[in-house]
């Protein structure tokens, strides 16, 4: 049943890797649409020095959530079309297994996403690389699974509905905003290592509150949403 | 295979699909679903599918509901006038991908072979005719033997000769022993050589069933449609 289960999840989130892969539809205005914000930032602020530790972590935050709107909104586009989420749900799957497939899908999105423009975050905002840099990862990967947690439950609740594209950020955004908070803050701290007379230790003790609390919001909602997706995705 | 709709109605809002729906199909049948648009031949089989529940009453596949006993799914294919197929996937990419989900460890290239699209096997499947997409959806829904097919008007946009060609070999397929279907479409033609049984319905009721030889003509299935479903 487990191996099934995990079996059933790889082959759907393959899936849609390959498919994305070729298309690019979902990276692509993700990708833009943080550069954008960046360098509307960077040309706007002036950014370096103190503005970096005072706003560079909502900056960052920001530009993640909204453009990982842009992704969560295509996230059942492909199973829509063609009525093929018909067939996913007549196959002897649980139907569990497709919102993990899903909400890994988005998480691995998200993350790559982050990739590509954490390095150029970097180097508008003169970031000094150093050790406290190295938790980043930590507070990325959790923020993401939360974000990629609700958001893709809302999506299969908002896919039914023709004003999706409206519907989604109004469901999504309010429910994001404990974890949002943390990731700012989290980052927040980290980003503070750059600054002048600072260590920069890697793990900064005030941390460990909100990846904790992170990691709890994503415990809890992703449990939710697998008991839910049953009734979320009937008709 | 044992299908049994119990007492089945079906109202979305204010509308009422289905009505109070009494039926039972047996294993070795194969049924038309005749009726006008609205009558609820598609609800009915999309109850059958576990795609939704009914309002009230019961849908039972071997004393168990669909939607709940994946078993029971494991039996059940699904043709529909949408193809349900990734058009930004290959065909071998799409049965690879079904086969994963059916648990199955199957030869695609030579399940693509026997439908005709051996040398389109790794061609993604957007660019394929509307011929090509609906052979490679039975491929699809058949990969897995099902014992109950159910079919939602799959000659649609197909044109003559794809739609004669798609009706010889599921009746071919309706000859094989142990499997059982339900065929939902207004061609009267191809309809008339797979079933074995019909079943009109009108405003979400049964108003008619009987068995059906498939060496009557389909002008005599016609006469039956219009005699006991026009207003």
């Amino acid at each position: 049943m487990t191996s099934s289960f995990v079996g059933h999840t790889g082959a759907l989130l393959r899936k849609d890797l390959v498919a994305e892969w070729r298309s690019k539809e979902r990276l692509s205005p993700m990708v833009f649409f943080v550069l954008l914000v960046l360098l509307v930032y960077n040309f706007g602020f002036e950014l370096g020095g103190a503005a970096l530790w005072e706003i560079g972590a909502g900056v960052l935050w920001s530009s993640f959530v909204f453009a990982s709107l842009f992704g969560l909104q295509r996230t059942f586009t492909a199973e829509t079309a063609n009525d093929c989420l018909d067939a996913l749900l007549v196959a002897p799957i649980p139907r569990a297994s497709l919102y993990l497939a899903k909400m890994v899908g988005n998480l691995v999105f998200l993350l790559l996403v982050e990739t590509i423009t954490l390095p150029l975050f970097g180097l508008f905002f003169n970031l000094t690389p150093g050790w406290y840099l190295l938790s980043l990862p930590v507070v990325f990967l959790l923020g993401s699974a939360c974000v990629s947690s609700v958001g893709t439950l809302f999506a299969a609740m908002a896919g039914h509905s023709r004003l999706r594209e409206f519907f989604l950020p109004l469901l999504v955004l309010p429910i994001l905003i404990p974890a949002l908070i943390s990731c700012v803050e989290a980052t927040a701290l980290i980003l503070e290592g750059a600054a002048p007379g600072r260590s920069g230790l890697w793990w900064p003790e005030e941390m460990t509150v909100h990846i904790a609390m992170l990691g709890v919001y994503c415990l809890v909602f992703t449990t939710l949403s697998l008991m839910l997706f049953d009734f979320v995705i009937e008709e | 295979m044992d299908v049994r709709f119990e007492a089945v109605t079906k109202q979305f809002g204010p509308t009422m699909a289905l009505d109070g729906v009494d039926l039972r199909l047996n294993a070795g049948e194969h049924v038309l679903l005749a009726g006008a648009n609205g009558a609820g031949k598609s609800t009915l089989l999309r109850l059958l599918t576990g795609l939704t529940g009914p309002s009230t009453g019961q849908v039972r596949i071997d004393g168990q509901d669909p939607r709940q006993s994946e078993a029971v799914r494991q039996h059940i294919g699904l043709l529909s006038h949408q193809i349900l197929l990734y058009e930004n996937l290959t065909a071998f990419e799409n049965l690879s991908f079904f086969a994963q989900l059916y648990g199955l460890d199957l030869n695609i290239e030579s399940t693509l072979q026997r439908v005709g699209l051996g040398a389109q096997a790794h061609f993604l499947v957007g660019g394929f005719s509307r011929g090509m997409k609906q052979r490679l959806a039975l491929a699809r829904a058949t990969l897995h033997e099902p014992q109950l097919l159910l079919l939602d008007e799959p000659f649609t946009g197909l044109d003559r000769r794809a739609a004669h060609q798609l009706g010889q070999e599921l009746t071919q397929r309706a000859r094989q022993p142990d499997t059982m279907s339900v065929l939902v479409t207004h061609n009267v033609t191809e309809a008339a050589q797979i079933a074995t049984r019909v079943v009109l319905l009108r405003r979400g009721r049964v108003v008619h069933e009987q068995g059906w030889q498939h060496d009557r003509a389909s002008q005599e299935l016609q006469d039956l449609c219009d005699r006991h479903l026009e207003d």
